[in-house]
C-alpha cells in the first residue's frame, strides 16, 4: 500500500516539474505543450472516437501481424530445433535476419506491395517473426535429455511426443520469445503506420505533426506507450507469472 | 504351469564400447543374464561398471554393440512402456500437476480421462501423497519426488519396471522409508523390477537376486540368491550376514578400480 502512494506522489511530481517547465516558456507552447493541454486533447480525441478508431485499426493490424509471425516461427522453430540439418544451415542465416532492424525492411516491402496495408504487415512480420523462431528453436534444443527419455520410456512417440511433452518443454522460452516478439512487432508497426493515410496510431501521431498540433503528439505517444505497456505487463506478464510459479522457477 | 519360472528377459552376450574422443571405453562385456517373472533382481557394482548401461540397454535407450536382448521372447528395439524405467534423478515434468505426472503415461497408452485419473489417485495413495495431489513438483522433497515418479512408474503397468538408483540422492531417512515402501509394493504387486544400486544393504534388502558386476569392461562376477524371508528388516542378524557376504565379493572390485583411478590420475 505505501509502495502505490509512493508511486503516486512520483507521477503527481512529475506532472507538476512538466507544468512547471512549461510555465517557464523555456519553448513556445507550441513546441512544448503543458499536460492539461494533452490531456484535454487525449479526452477529445478518445470522446470523439478518432483515437479509439486509431487504437482500433492499429490493434487488428498487429493481431495480424504478430498471429503470422508467431504461427510461422514457432513450427520453424520447432523445425529448426528438431532437425540437425536446418539448424546448421537456416538457423545461421535467421540469426543474421533477426539483426536487421525491421525499419530496413520497409523500401523492399514499399517496391513489392506497394504503400498500402500489405508493406505493414510485411515489416511487422519480419520484425517479430525471427525473434519467435530462435527463442522456440532455443526453448526445443534445452528441453534436459531427461525428460525426453522419461517420456520414451513412458511410451511418448510421434505426435503425442511433441504435444505433451516438447512444447510445454519448450515454453517458457516460448513465452519470452512472444513478448520479445511482440514489442519489436509494435514498435515496426508504428513505424509502418507513419508512412501514409492508415488510420492508425502511427498515422496519427504523424498528423499531429502535419497539423503542428503538438499536444496530439504527446497524446497519441501516451496512448502507443499505454497500450504497449499494458500488452507486455498484462497479457505477457500474466503468462509468465503463471508459468514460473507452476515451473517453481521463482524460487530460484 | 509354475508361474515362478516363466522367463521374462534374456540377455546373450551383451557387449557395449563406447567411443571417447581418444580411446575406446570398453564399458560391457559379454553380459548374459536371465530374469525371471516376478523377480527383483539387483544390479550391483563399483562406479563405471555399466550397470546403469545395462539398464539403459534393457530399456532400449542404449544399443548394444553385440548380444541379444530379448524380453517374452522377442528382441528390445527401442524404448516402450512395457520396461518404464525410474532414474535417479525424479525426472517430473515441472509444468504438471503431481496427478498430472501420475497420469502421463497412462494417456500416451490412451488410457480414457476418468479412468486414468482414478488409477493415478489410487497409486498417489499408495505412495501416501494424495495430500499433495494438485501440487507441483518443485513444492516436493526429494523423497516425495521418487514417491510421485514411482507412482507414475507403476500406474502404466509396465511389464518390468526398471530402476536406476532411484534412491540414491535422497537422505538416508527417506531413503529407508522408500526402500520398506517398496519391498511392500513389490510384495503385493509381484511386478519383475530391475534395480541398479551401488549400495550392498540396499541391493541384500530389496532383491531376491544379487548381480554382481565387476569394472572395466563390466562383467557379471557373481549371481547371488538371496532367500531370506520377507519382510526384510534392515539391520537384522541374517541382513548382516549376507550384505557382509556380498561386501566381500564386492571389495576386490572397488579396490581395482581405485587402484586404476588414482594410477590414471
Amino acid at each position: 500500500m505505501r509502495s502505490a502512494v509512493r508511486v503516486m506522489l512520483f507521477y503527481v511530481l512529475l506532472l507538476l516539474i512538466w507544468e512547471g517547465i512549461f510555465r517557464l516558456r523555456l519553448w513556445p507552447a507550441f513546441l512544448f505543450p503543458s499536460p492539461l493541454q494533452v490531456f484535454r486533447t487525449l479526452a477529445a480525441g478518445l470522446c470523439d472516437t478518432t483515437y479509439l478508431i486509431g487504437i482500433g485499426v492499429s490493434m487488428q493490424r498487429i493481431l495480424l501481424g504478430f498471429g503470422i509471425s508467431l504461427a510461422l516461427g514457432i513450427v520453424v522453430g520447432f523445425c529448426i530445433g528438431s532437425f540437425k540439418i536446418l539448424d546448421g544451415t537456416i538457423g545461421p542465416l535467421l540469426n543474421g535476419l533477426r539483426s536487421l532492424p525491421s525499419i530496413c525492411w520497409f523500401p523492399l516491402g514499399l517496391l513489392w506491395f506497394g504503400l498500402n496495408e500489405n508493406a505493414i504487415n510485411f515489416v511487422v512480420i519480419m520484425g517479430a517473426a525471427f525473434c519467435i523462431t530462435l527463442a522456440t528453436d532455443d526453448g526445443v534444443k534445452n528441453i534436459p535429455p531427461l525428460y525426453l527419455r522419461a517420456a520414451s520410456t513412458m511410451g511418448a512417440r510421434g505426435l503425442k511426443r511433441f504435444w505433451y511433452v516438447i512444447i510445454p518443454a519448450a515454453l517458457p522460452s516460448i513465452i519470452t520469445g512472444m513478448k520479445l516478439g511482440w514489442s519489436f512487432a509494435w514498435r515496426s508497426l508504428m513505424a509502418g503506420e507513419m508512412l501514409y493515410v492508415s488510420l492508425g496510431l502511427g498515422h496519427l501521431l504523424m498528423m499531429g505533426r502535419e497539423l503542428n498540433d503538438i499536444s496530439q503528439m504527446f497524446a497519441v505517444m501516451l496512448v502507443i506507450m499505454v497500450l504497449g505497456l499494458i500488452v507486455d505487463k498484462v497479457v505477457f506478464g500474466l503468462m509468465e507469472r503463471e508459468m514460473r510459479v507452476r515451473w517453481g522457477l521463482n524460487a530460484l | 504351469m509354475n508361474l515362478d519360472r516363466i522367463m521374462k528377459l534374456r540377455l546373450a552376450g551383451v557387449s557395449k564400447t563406447f567411443l571417447g574422443r581418444k580411446n575406446r571405453v570398453p564399458a560391457l562385456e559379454d553380459i548374459s543374464l536371465e530374469v525371471q517373472k516376478g523377480e527383483f533382481v539387483c544390479l550391483i557394482g563399483p562406479s563405471g561398471c555399466g550397470k546403469s548401461t545395462l539398464l539403459n540397454i534393457i530399456a532400449g535407450l542404449t544399443q548394444p554393440d553385440r548380444g541379444s536382448v530379448l524380453m517374452d521372447g522377442h528382441p528390445i528395439r527401442e524404448p516402450g512402456p512395457d520396461r518404464v524405467v525410474m532414474f535417479q534423478d525424479h525426472a517430473l515434468f515441472p509444468w504438471l500437476t503431481v496427478l498430472g505426472n501420475v497420469e502421463f503415461g497412462m494417456k500416451m497408452k490412451g488410457v480414457p480421462k476418468e479412468k486414468r485419473r482414478a488409477l493415478a489417485q489410487e497409486f498417489l495413495r499408495m505412495v501416501h501423497l494424495t495430500a499433495f495431489q494438485h501440487a507441483y513438483t518443485h513444492e516436493l522433497s526429494g523423497g516425495m519426488k521418487q514417491r510421485v515418479a514411482l507412482a507414475r512408474a507403476l500406474s502404466i503397468n509396465p511389464d518390468i519396471l526398471l530402476m536406476d538408483e532411484p534412491f540414491c540422492a535422497l537422505d538416508a531417512q527417506s531413503r529407508e522409508i522408500l526402500q520398506a515402501e517398496l519391498q511392500e509394493i513389490w510384495s503385493l504387486t509381484r511386478k519383475t523390477i530391475v534395480f541398479v544400486t551401488h549400495n550392498v544393504r540396499e541391493a541384500v534388502y530389496l532383491g531376491n537376486r544379487v548381480v554382481v558386476m565387476s569394472a572395466r569392461p563390466g562383467r557379471i562376477k557373481k549371481d547371488i540368491a538371496i532367500d531370506l524371508p520377507r519382510p526384510r528388516r534392515l539391520g537384522s542378524l541374517e541382513m548382516i550376514k549376507v550384505t557382509n557376504m556380498v561386501m566381500q565379493e564386492l571389495r576386490g572390485e572397488i579396490e581395482t578400480v581405485l587402484k586404476e583411478e588414482l594410477h590414471d590420475a
